[in-house]
């Protein structure tokens, strides 16, 4: 077979910094190795000083919402792992907590505490990843292994559960499918009371690196309005000076029921953000010591439910499904056909480990969604780069985007 | 995938020198796969997890590299979509020959779970494949078993010929 | 006979319905329940036309007129104090009754009150941009024209944002299909090899059960792998795949299990 010639011209935005204004146009991306996937930025620079940034997504599109359109609300839930990849079960969270609203259940308690533990441990697997990926893009390759060390920790116990290490699928609506495992418990408590050890390490390295600070301090500075206006959310807009956690001002599941605090600061640059990332490491952990409790308190008082009973809505138990007939039938209707929500819509927002992570859902009384909307914390954070880099030099750039925790399956959806 | 078990020494009679050189660059080509860091999606972070601590991509003499044209192994580690597929395309012309592509995912071998407009249905449709992995997302152990059957296959392989064409050339 | 698609809508159906199947409805309750949003919808009010306003799952809606959305969210960012955009979109109506129904969906943080601000524009009507109050806009605006080819007035950069520039077609339109049109399938061919390279390529093949027995490149016949172009009889030897050569390679051992340490516990 004769050679096909491909038709790709070369970029020439690249050479073009002849111009009169001595302006370089640089292009970053889509595919660098410390963009944190496929980010595209159109940089304008002044000798090394940037003065116009144009980000380029959707070089991860994957057609998310489009999907759920044409898939029953169960089907979909394996979709929203591929959303924020580095903490999938708080994606599955997000949507099943929003279908729940929809219909109006209400979850059993112990499936409420297990859905406590694994929000809270993907939250400490995706900060120990931000901490790995960020160390390791500004050059501390000690901390990248580290970081990775206790993460590998958390996904056998994941593992144990699911059998997935990164796409968990792990929750249902209406609850979870599975109890945790017998060595869960003890598996937990070993990691956790390592962490601390493990959380100083890390801040040993780099808190008093005077690298690490002059790529971190002053660097990146966020202002509070320019944080509102840009819709950030999460430890972006903790870092910029407001308070504001969903998980402690509008309580979804038992958050209201654990003792945590909300670390904030008002310097809004990368510091503060790693800061905030630390020790927010610290009070996940603090969590997940009160959950276990929690789930111990459970098992006492013999709270054995795991799913919502709403046999409209959700399948009975497995052993229900075999023994009755109408168990199987109405499992039978759920699995070919779907669930049914009523007609309504209803937006529901969570506490993702990047921001405030939103599902739009629109139903028209049909197995399908009319319209679901995602809304990602990362999307805006990608965009705040707009206005945050104009005014940094080159080399910031790659501290910025790391301290921005941005994940593009989330962005493009 | 050429998967015969190679006898050095029962070669079709060529001289014993050109097969010890065959032997020699071989395992040199095979014992030092240099990857491109090419993480698309959720893939990306396994490939992330075996090149760290726990999985240790390096003793494969596996080493990420960020420029293509210092990479001669390609792991499609991700969704690609249609709009990044001229970048895939452009990345793979800069790589060296000889050079090789690991698609790992079932998105970048079929599509994966994305069938829909924006994702391309299939690397292959846009660069020649060597080997795929399956698995949504495979873990590190499966792509360190696909470096070692790609390793095999360089083994397999005549140092001196040119790269066998699969597709699209 | 063919079976009847509506073209206005080409999205997944529900292959039953029973007849009498009547589909229930989300609890609406009155403004008047809740103080808080009860005040907001009386200041909204005083100044602006509200067509409809009910609570639903914890959150006020409130219908407005199209014309008035940038005063609306100006009223309620200076004076409400609700002071993030935190998501704006679209929904298609266009089968029902040719019209978008766009939606704004506001938070107030001292508040802790969310309420979602919507109203309809006709097919082939434009926004007006709400960028200058809110620079997240920016972006949500350019990604509503990008799946939905509404245009926002006022915008400083309105083009594609998640499709490449040159897309052809509105994705999250109902009249898109999930696979994509006849652009949508030849997109990277044709921008790579071009059109001529078609019928080498091939379609693309997205029939998610398809085994194709002759297919030696695929994982159709793991283990009885035989290279492209060659005739396919059904008795290839089989191809057992191991880790390493037998005996190793040159300055490699074969990895055995005896001689090697295995650690049972990670946690270690």
């Amino acid at each position: 077979m004769a050679q096909i010639k491909n038709r790709l011209t070369p970029f020439f935005e690249n050479i073009s910094f002849d111009r009169e204004d001595n302006e370089l146009i640089l292009n970053f991306g889509p595919q660098h190795p410390s963009a944190h996937g496929q980010l595209r930025l159109m940089l304008h620079l002044q000798q090394e000083m940037i003065t116009k940034a144009h980000p380029d997504i959707g070089y991860l599109h994957r057609g998310m919402e489009k999907m759920a359109e044409n898939m029953i609300y169960n089907e979909f839930m394996p979709t929203t792992d591929r959303m924020d990849y580095i903490a999938s079960s708080s994606n599955n969270y997000g949507f099943a907590l929003a279908v729940e609203k929809l219909i109006g259940l209400e979850v059993p308690r112990r499936a409420k505490v297990i859905r406590m533990m694994l929000l809270e441990i993907n939250r400490l697997m995706s900060h120990l990843f931000w901490l790995a990926t960020t160390a390791l893009d500004i050059g501390a390759m000690t901390v990248f292994l580290f970081a990775f060390r206790e993460r590998e920790y958390l996904m056998d116990i994941l593992e144990g559960y699911c059998g997935a290490r990164l796409t968990h699928a792990a929750i249902r609506i209406g609850g979870v499918p599975l109890d945790i495992q017998d060595d869960f418990i003890v598996q937990l408590r070993n990691f956790l009371d390592k962490l601390p050890q493990n959380i100083k390490d890390y801040e040993d390295l780099l808190d008093t690196n005077r690298i690490w600070l002059m790529r971190m301090e002053e660097v990146g500075v966020i202002p509070t309005d320019m944080a509102l206006s840009w819709g950030c959310t999460g430890p972006m807009l903790r870092a910029s000076g407001v308070a504001w956690d969903i998980r402690k001002e509008e309580p979804y599941e038992l958050y209201d029921e654990v003792e945590f605090n909300v670390p904030f600061s008002d310097k809004g640059d990368n510091f503060a953000r790693y800061r905030i990332y630390m020790e927010e490491m610290r009070e996940s952990a603090k969590i997940l010591y009160q959950t276990i409790e929690m789930y111990e308190k459970c098992v006492i008082n013999n709270e054995t439910e795991l799913m919502a009973h709403a046999p409209k809505y959700i399948s009975a138990p497995k052993l229900d499904i075999m023994t009755q007939n109408y168990s199987l039938m109405q499992h039978f209707v759920l699995v070919t056909q779907g669930m049914r929500p009523p007609v309504g819509e209803v937006y529901v927002a969570t506490e993702s480990p990047k921001g405030e992570l939103g599902f739009y859902i629109n139903s028209q009384g049909g197995p399908y969604p009319y319209r679901l909307k995602l809304r990602a914390p990362s999307f805006w954070h990608t965009g705040i780069l707009t206005d945050l880099l104009p005014g940094h030099y080159i080399p910031d750039v790659v501290a910025i985007i790391g301290t921005t925790n941005i994940v593009f399956g989330e962005v493009d959806r | 995938m050429a998967q015969h078990k190679v006898n050095y020494t029962q070669d079709g009679g060529l001289p014993v020198a050109l097969t010890s050189i065959d032997k020699i660059v071989n395992w040199g080509r095979s014992n030092s796969l240099w990857a491109l860091t090419y993480g698309l999606a959720c893939c990306g972070i396994e490939m992330m997890a075996s090149g760290a601590s726990r999985f240790d991509f390096d003793r494969y003499g596996t080493i990420f590299r960020a420029s293509p044209r210092q990479a001669d192994l390609m792991i499609v580690a991700g969704t690609l979509t249609k709009k990044h597929a001229e970048f895939i395309k452009r990345l793979y012309d800069q790589m060296t020959e000889p050079r090789w592509v690991i698609s790992m995912g079932s998105c970048a071998n079929t599509g994966g779970m994305f069938n829909t407009y924006a994702t391309v249905q299939g690397v292959d449709r846009v660069i020649p494949v060597d080997l795929y992995l399956p698995g949504c997302a495979p873990r590190p152990e499966t792509l360190q078993y696909g470096v070692m059957l790609l390793q095999k296959k360089i083994r397999a392989n005549k140092a001196g010929n040119a790269q066998k064409a699969k597709r699209l050339m | 006979m063919r079976a009847y698609k509506p073209k206005d809508d080409v999205q997944a159906k529900a292959y039953y319905t029973d007849r009498y199947y009547v589909a229930p409805q989300v609890p609406k309750s009155d403004v008047s329940e809740d103080a808080v949003f009860a005040a907001d919808l009386e200041a909204i009010q005083a100044k602006f036309e509200v067509k409809e306003a009910y609570i639903q799952v914890e959150q006020m809606v409130v219908y407005i007129n199209a014309h008035d959305i940038y005063g609306v969210l100006k009223f309620m960012r200076d004076e409400l104090s609700y002071t993030q955009l935190s998501e704006m979109s679209a929904i298609d109506w266009l089968a029902k009754d040719d019209t978008f129904e766009i939606f704004y969906q506001m938070l107030s943080m001292t508040k802790r009150k969310r309420i979602r601000i919507k109203y309809f524009i006709n097919n082939g009507e434009a926004v007006d941009s709400v960028e200058k109050l809110f620079r997240c806009a920016d972006w949500s605006e350019r990604e509503m024209f990008d799946m939905f080819g509404i245009q926002a007035n006022n915008h400083p950069f309105m083009k594609r944002i998640l499709m490449p520039y040159d897309w052809q077609g509105n994705p999250l339109l109902k009249t898109y299909p999930l696979e994509g049109d006849e652009f949508a399938a030849w997109y990277e061919v044709d921008k790579i090899y071009g059109k001529e390279a078609r019928d080498v390529i091939g379609p693309e093949i997205r029939d998610t059960a398809r085994v194709d027995r002759y297919d030696s490149e695929r994982f159709a016949r793991l283990g009885h792998e035989v290279p492209k172009g060659t005739e396919i009889t059904g008795d290839e030897p089989a191809n057992p795949q191991e880790y390493q050569e037998e005996g190793g390679v040159f300055l490699i051992k074969k990895y055995t299990k005896e001689s090697s340490k295995i650690i049972d516990d990670p946690q270690r």
